[in-house]
Parts: structure tokens; C-alpha cells; sequence
């Protein structure tokens, strides 16, 4: 206890008064639905390959959207981000704008093209970890460059998947315009 | 491979144009100060949710948004070292002037290359189309020539900064195997 540098701390945290302490929880709207468990998830996976195997591309990704975990936990949140990138994936590239055209119209049509906005980006963020995890990028030291540390070198995994979701974010735009990304970033109610 | 190129440019580029939406904003915490919230983080609520858009693992550019600020960080491709080296000197040149690129900030964002801070005040001064530009060029200027290519007929603008800066490390890469060729051969001539 002696040796704590009370300089290093911030006292800002501490007081109740500060703008750092904001209470966060109360940006989000009350009419915010119910923890998805990761259970729960599952189960709408489940029905999302029912569709998927019956042929129904639209159907699936209108579900998909329609039954987003807004107010899930971290693991009901991933199992339904694997959801959506594996109907993302399962629709042709031809069939991209007819079939947004349709799930982006009609009732509830913006907040669906909103939601797949939210997926688009969270798919693009998702292997950030992972990778940061698997190879520590070294820090430009003024000794110059280690040359025994290996390093995540080519073109990286994940590629493929990028481009399909680069593609869906092209067309997205296309149909709901620059707002909607916008309302990506101001939402709190994050996927 | 060029083929994601276009897709990824522009989904860049209609981010950026969402993000730079910011206005004037002063201190909540200290009084006649005016700082971009995006570095001081003093209000979580004044934060908005980061925007990810990745190529591939290498290649991403991360968009941190506030009210009064964006942060924009690029990870640049690197194949292998020597590319590596040559992004580290590349950005360095560019951070150690940082000050006459008025938006650069002078040390990247951990796990990226090279970063912007974009104020208020930028995009008051400058036309914010012409900021997405310089960003988009500067990038691309390191990318292969094909890469080039693509941009100018995305972009019809003649200057464009993303792409300049891929393309500029292929062929400084270049430049440095030819050296290396004819260095080891002069090198090894007396041992012939």
C-alpha cells in the first residue's frame, strides 16, 4: 500500500459527480427487450437453417434481422452474429439487391436494414481479437526491428468472408443511404 | 484480389462521410477548454460505437467517432518484413511532419500504422469530401499499380491518399531487391 503512486491515480473515477461516471444505462430505451440467454440463440439458429435448407434465403435473413439479441449477453450476441454471416453467405451475389430491395421495404423495413448494418460492421470488427491475441504486433522500439518475433505475415485469414460482407455493405448503402450508418454509430443498443 | 479493393474503398469512404459529421462541443469537465472527446474520453456518453472495416486480418481501418472528433486508424498491408520495414519508415516519414498534414496524428493508435485526428475545427476550415479524398489516396498510393487504376476510375479526382501510400511501398520494395541484387553480386565478383 506504501508503495502506490497516488500521482498515477484518477480521482475522477472516485467522484460520483463526474461526467466520466456517467450513467450509460440510461441512453438505453426503455422498451429495450428481455437478456436473450445463449439458449435462446441456439434455437433461432436452428430455425434460421430450417429456412436456410428449405431454400428460403429471404425469409432466413428477414429473420434473422428480426430476431437480433439487442439486450442478449456477449455469447447469445456471437452466436447470433454466426447466424447472420452464414445467411449473409448463403445468397448469391446476383441475388444481393433483389433480396435486400424486399427485407428493407415494407414494415419494419429500416430497422432491418439498420440491424444488417450493425452485423456488417460487428462481422468486419470480429477477428480483431483473436488475431491482436495470436500475434502481439511489436512496438516501433528505437532499436530498430526484432527479426526473431514472428508475425502474422500474407494476406491474412479471413478474406473471404471480409468480401462477401464488403459486397452486402456496398449494396446496403445503395438501399438505405449514409444514415443508416449513422444510426449504427449512434445506437446503443448494439448487436 | 482487386476485385475486393473497390468494395472496400468505398465502404471506407461512405463510413467516413457518416462519421465526420461532428460539431462543436466544449469541455464537460474543464471550463473554457475545447478538446476532441474521441482522446480525452472524460465522457463515455459522448463516445459512439467504433466502426471496424477490414479487407482481411492485415488490412483494416478503424473509425473511432465522438461528437467533436473522429479518429481514423489504418492498418496497412505488410506480405512479409521487408514490407514491413517499409510501412514503419513510410508512416514515420509522414508522423514526424505531422504538422503540415494538419489531421495526422503524430503516433498511430495501438495495432494500427497510422492514424488521423479529425476536429470540429478541420472540418470547418476544409471541404469534408476533399478530407475522405486525402485519406482514400493516401492509402492507395502504397498499394500495387493495379490498385491505382482501379481508384482512378472510382475517383475521378486526379489527387487521391490511401492508395499512394500501397502503391509507393511496392515500389520502394522493388527498388531495395534490385539493390540488394546488384550489391551481393559486386560483392561476390572476387570469389567468382
Amino acid at each position: 500500500m506504501a508503495q502506490l503512486n497516488y500521482r498515477t491515480i484518477n480521482i475522477d473515477v472516485l467522484d460520483p459527480e463526474s461526467s466520466i461516471n456517467f450513467p450509460m444505462e440510461t441512453l438505453l430505451p426503455p422498451t429495450l427487450p428481455a437478456p436473450t440467454t445463449s439458449g435462446a440463440a441456439a434455437s433461432i439458429v436452428n430455425q434460421v437453417r430450417q429456412l436456410l435448407r428449405s431454400g428460403d434465403n429471404e425469409g432466413a435473413l428477414r429473420y434473422v434481422l428480426e430476431t437480433a439479441p439487442l439486450g442478449g449477453d456477449d455469447r447469445a450476441k456471437e452466436v447470433h452474429l454466426a447466424a447472420v454471416v452464414e445467411v449473409l453467405q448463403g445468397i448469391r451475389q446476383g441475388e444481393m439487391s433483389r433480396v435486400l430491395e424486399s427485407v428493407c421495404t415494407g414494415e419494419g423495413g429500416s430497422e432491418r436494414a439498420d440491424c444488417l448494418m450493425k452485423y456488417l460492421y460487428k462481422g468486419m470488427a470480429a477477428p480483431a481479437p483473436s488475431s491482436a491475441a495470436q500475434s502481439p504486433r511489436m512496438s516501433p522500439q528505437s532499436t530498430g526491428f526484432s527479426q526473431i518475433q514472428a508475425r502474422n505475415l500474407g494476406e491474412g485469414g479471413g478474406g473471404q468472408q471480409m468480401s462477401v460482407l464488403l459486397n452486402w455493405h456496398e449494396k446496403l448503402v445503395e438501399v438505405a443511404g449514409t444514415g443508416s450508418i449513422v444510426r449504427v454509430m449512434t445506437d446503443r443498443r448494439t448487436v | 484480389m482487386s476485385q475486393s479493393l473497390r468494395p472496400y474503398l468505398l465502404a471506407v469512404r461512405s463510413s467516413l462521410t457518416a462519421a465526420l459529421a461532428i460539431s462543436n462541443f466544449a469541455s464537460q469537465t474543464s471550463e473554457r477548454h475545447n478538446v476532441p472527446e474521441i482522446e480525452a474520453a472524460t465522457s463515455p456518453e459522448l463516445l459512439l460505437n467504433p466502426l471496424t472495416i477490414s479487407r482481411n486480418e492485415n488490412e483494416r481501418v478503424l473509425i473511432e467517432p465522438s461528437v467533436n472528433s473522429v479518429r481514423v486508424s489504418i492498418r496497412i498491408k505488410q506480405a512479409d518484413e521487408i514490407e514491413h520495414i517499409l510501412v514503419h519508415k513510410f508512416t514515420r516519414f509522414l508522423t514526424q511532419r505531422a504538422e503540415s498534414f494538419f489531421i495526422l496524428r503524430r503516433k498511430p493508435v495501438k495495432g494500427y500504422d497510422i492514424s488521423f485526428l479529425i476536429t470540429n475545427f478541420h472540418t470547418e476550415q476544409m471541404l469534408k469530401h476533399k478530407l475522405v479524398d486525402f485519406i482514400i489516396q493516401l492509402y492507395v498510393s502504397s498499394a500495387l499499380p493495379i490498385y491505382r487504376l482501379i481508384n482512378e476510375r472510382l475517383t475521378t479526382s486526379s489527387s487521391d491518399s490511401m492508395e499512394e501510400v500501397d502503391k509507393e511501398i511496392s515500389e520502394m520494395k522493388l527498388f531495395l531487391n534490385a539493390r540488394a541484387r546488384f550489391v551481393a553480386e559486386s560483392f561476390l565478383t572476387p570469389f567468382d
